[in-house]
């Protein structure tokens, strides 16, 4: 029965997510059925606590129910542990949840590869509710270098199986994307999340290429560290940024000569 | 009682147990671990506060092994404030929670009965703290040394025993730093002088 | 009408507000105590249950069977600790059966104090718990709210008092096997002298390691009836009497009738019934 699943997600829009130094971006190639359908509306990236997005390919309504879920677990989490869910935790529970799908006759796998990205907080969050701060000199005998946080991206198959990524690719154009994303170099962990969104805009739309006859619309989300642009949160990628990305992911498509200028103007941007 | 110091926390309490006038263990050990360095002071009902600190025990127990980390004072903490607030009518159980971790250092909470929860620099709690109100907010300092962290618990424990009849026994220690958990005990026979370490 | 009858209950309510006391469970003013020794661990108990100001039984058990290496001394409600007791024995021997290990100490402990716990004291058992297990020895209390200590040497119920300061007057860190039954019976034999709710006699069972535990049913009976020294009963002929008929059996048919009824017959129908009345 998941043989069918992965199936129907092979064929839906292409989805992405790249796990940056300072951020995680996500993005999907959403093709456009019908005219009549308003452009913008109909999102398919979905936030599901603060912090936390995902993008799932394969059956909308699957995407959504299991969206639902997942918000339900991040707010399960918030009111036993008063504080946000670690990326790696909710993508734990929703892989368990996932794959309880494939156990009984009476329910059918989930018709989506989900992408899960996340920021978890480096900074010390104190416990929801509580109240006072300790002492005014702040807490004794912290190790001091003892990294905390940091993105994570994980992506959850039909099967329930589920490993975190670097750089995630998922849909019909999944394979266009995973060699473009391995050509990035993201495990040394160098790539800003600036640079990301272009990455990301531009992998979409050479995953696009194989389809070229439909007509497509690039949805974006990011979600930077706390002192980034979105701080800590997880939220579409502003309008100018997006269509600076897009554009630039039109050029490149057209030659590699003027790949140069684009850098330029990118670099511009981030300020 | 616990309070913060240069170098994480340092949890004391007296050792007296009492069933209306009698004295049912002199001996207690009313410093619960719920975790390797996250620890907890207990007062109120022995029953209640025993099952409490049981269940957050076996909560905090599963949260390493499914996290593949060591939950830190604030998981700890919730856990308590949920339980204490959702059965405020059938407990009566005065926490005091005080932990180290590699990320956030020794912090303390306080959770009495209604289960709100207070984070602050020191905390006391039980029959006998009305006494050292003000001893303790006289004498505790930031970023104190472990030897004056101590010596200041031990002394505000021993005022306490001194004034209330409910209050009593050995004074225990654990001191929760980088280096783990440390125990230390005091005994009423030498003036709560020695012996010292223990583990 | 389906559903509960709260006839009862309404009655019981006014019978208390008219100042009609509840009726009192037999409960055991109880001395129970426990030690433990270099090899292992001794436990003792009073055998006097009460029922009020009366003496319900004046050589009941109090050392419950828990496991082979782990027992029970309760006090409380007599119902309670030995229902209690029953039920976490049975838990224990299918713990024990499906883990394939020998049951331990704490994990009695454990079952006894969450079971208490539920039940919020209304399970009336003040248990002293003792055994030898892979981890060693020991002796835990168990207080019916649900807390429990755990310490070198422990006592309960109403003589506890009498019993502690037997300990904590002659109790030693370095008993032995004998030593640490001589200083429990000692504690219990305070709680029957000292104490109105304890008396009677004194078991005691003694738990160690790589030994067959031993039940010592009543090890000490300081309270034993001895012979009277007088005899009340009065010689045959001692009451005068001025007739004496002998009625003969022959003569007895005369005023009764006998009947002689089969086995199949209807012993009593509802007509005959009515005819009495």
């Amino acid at each position: 029965m998941v043989e069918y699943a992965v199936k129907a997600v092979e064929n839906g829009g292409t989805a992405v997510g790249i796990r940056c130094k300072d951020g995680v971006v996500l993005a999907v190639e959403k093709i456009i059925t019908s005219k009549l359908l308003k452009p913008g509306a109909n999102k398919r990236i979905a936030t599901v606590d603060r912090h936390v997005g995902i993008v799932s390919a394969g059956l909308v309504p699957d995407g959504r129910h299991f969206v639902s879920r997942a918000r339900d677990e991040a707010s399960s989490w918030r009111s036993t542990y008063k504080g946000p869910i670690p990326t790696s935790a909710i993508a734990n529970r929703l892989g368990g949840y996932v794959q309880a799908y494939t156990l009984y006759s009476s329910v059918r796998p989930f018709g989506v590869t989900a992408i899960v990205g996340g920021w978890d907080t480096e900074a010390e969050l104190p416990v929801d509710g509580q109240v006072g701060n300790g002492p005014k000199s702040g807490s004794g005998g912290k190790v001091e270098g003892a990294k905390a946080g940091g993105p994570g991206l994980y992506m959850i198959e039909p099967s329930g199986l589920y490993w975190g990524y670097y750089g995630a690719a998922t849909g019909k154009g999944r394979q266009a994307a995973k060699a473009e994303l391995e050509k990035l170099d993201l495990s040394s962990g160098n790539l800003s999340l600036a640079d990301g969104v272009k990455e990301a805009a531009r992998i979409i739309y050479v995953a696009h290429e194989d389809s070229k006859d439909k007509e497509f619309e690039l949805e974006m989300t990011w979600i930077s560290s706390v002192d980034g642009p979105t701080k800590g949160r997880h939220e579409e990628v502003p309008k100018e940024i997006l269509e600076e990305a897009e554009k630039a992911a039109k050029r490149a498509l057209e030659g590699d000569d003027e790949e140069e200028e684009d850098k330029g103007e990118g670099e511009q941007m981030e300020e | 009682m616990a309070i913060n110091f240069k170098d994480g926390v340092i949890l004391g309490a007296d050792s007296r147990t009492t069933t209306g006038a009698y004295i049912a263990n002199r001996v207690t050990d009313k410093l619960t671990q719920v975790h390797d360095t996250i620890w907890c002071c207990r007062s109120g009902s022995a029953a209640d506060t025993q099952a409490v600190a049981d269940i957050v025990s076996y909560h905090l127990n599963m949260y390493g092994v499914t996290n593949a980390e060591a939950p830190t004072t604030q998981v700890a903490a919730s856990l308590f404030q949920e339980l204490c607030y959702e059965n405020k009518d059938a407990l009566s159980a005065g926490i005091i929670l005080a932990g180290w971790d590699a990320r956030h250092g020794g912090q303390v909470f306080s959770i009495p009965l209604g289960g709100s929860l207070h984070k602050q620099p020191f905390a006391i709690g039980g029959s006998g703290s009305t006494y050292i109100y003000g001893y303790t907010d006289a004498h505790w300092r930031e970023q104190m040394t472990e030897e004056e962290g101590i010596d200041f618990v031990r002394s505000a424990l021993q005022e306490a025993i001194k004034w209330d009849g409910s209050s009593g026994g050995v004074i225990r220690l654990v001191v929760l730093t980088k280096a783990g958990a440390v125990r230390h005990l005091y005994l009423p026979d030498n003036g709560y002088t020695g012996p010292g370490v223990t583990n | 009408m389906p559903g509960f009858d709260f006839t009862n209950y309404n009655r019981n309510a006014a019978l208390h507000a008219k100042g009609v006391p509840l009726p009192k469970a037999t409960s055991t003013g109880t001395t129970i105590v426990g030690c433990i020794y270099d090899k292992g661990v001794v436990i003792a108990a009073d055998t006097r249950a009460t029922s009020g100001p009366i003496v319900a039984d004046k050589n009941c058990e109090k050392l419950h069977y828990i496991a082979p290496k782990i027992w029970c001394a309760g006090a409380g409600t007599a119902a309670d600790t030995e229902f209690t007791t029953a039920l976490i024995s049975s838990n224990v021997e299918l713990h024990s059966l499906s883990t394939g290990r020998d049951p331990r100490v704490i994990t009695c402990m454990t079952m006894l104090k969450q079971h208490l716990f539920r039940y919020q004291g209304h399970i009336g058992a003040y248990l002293v718990v003792a055994g030898v297990d892979p981890t060693g020895t020991g002796l835990y209390t168990v207080h019916a709210h649900g807390s429990t200590d755990k310490l070198p040497y422990v006592t309960m119920g109403s003589g506890s008092l009498a019993a502690m300061s037997v300990f904590e007057s002659t109790w030693q860190p370095d008993l032995d096997r004998q030593g640490a039954i001589d200083i429990c019976a000692e504690a219990i034999k305070a709680g029957i002298f000292n104490d109105l709710g304890s008396g009677s006699n004194v078991d005691v069972c003694v738990i160690e390691k790589d030994q067959p535990t031993q039940l010592l049913r009543n090890y000490m009976k300081p309270n034993d009836r001895p012979q009277k020294e007088r005899n009340y009963r009065f010689p045959r002929g001692t009451t005068a009497y001025l007739d004496q008929r002998v009625i003969s059996k022959e003569d007895m048919k005369k005023y009764v009738t006998i009947e002689t009824l089969s086995g199949d017959d209807k012993i009593t129908t509802g007509d005959s019934m009515e005819v009495d009345t």
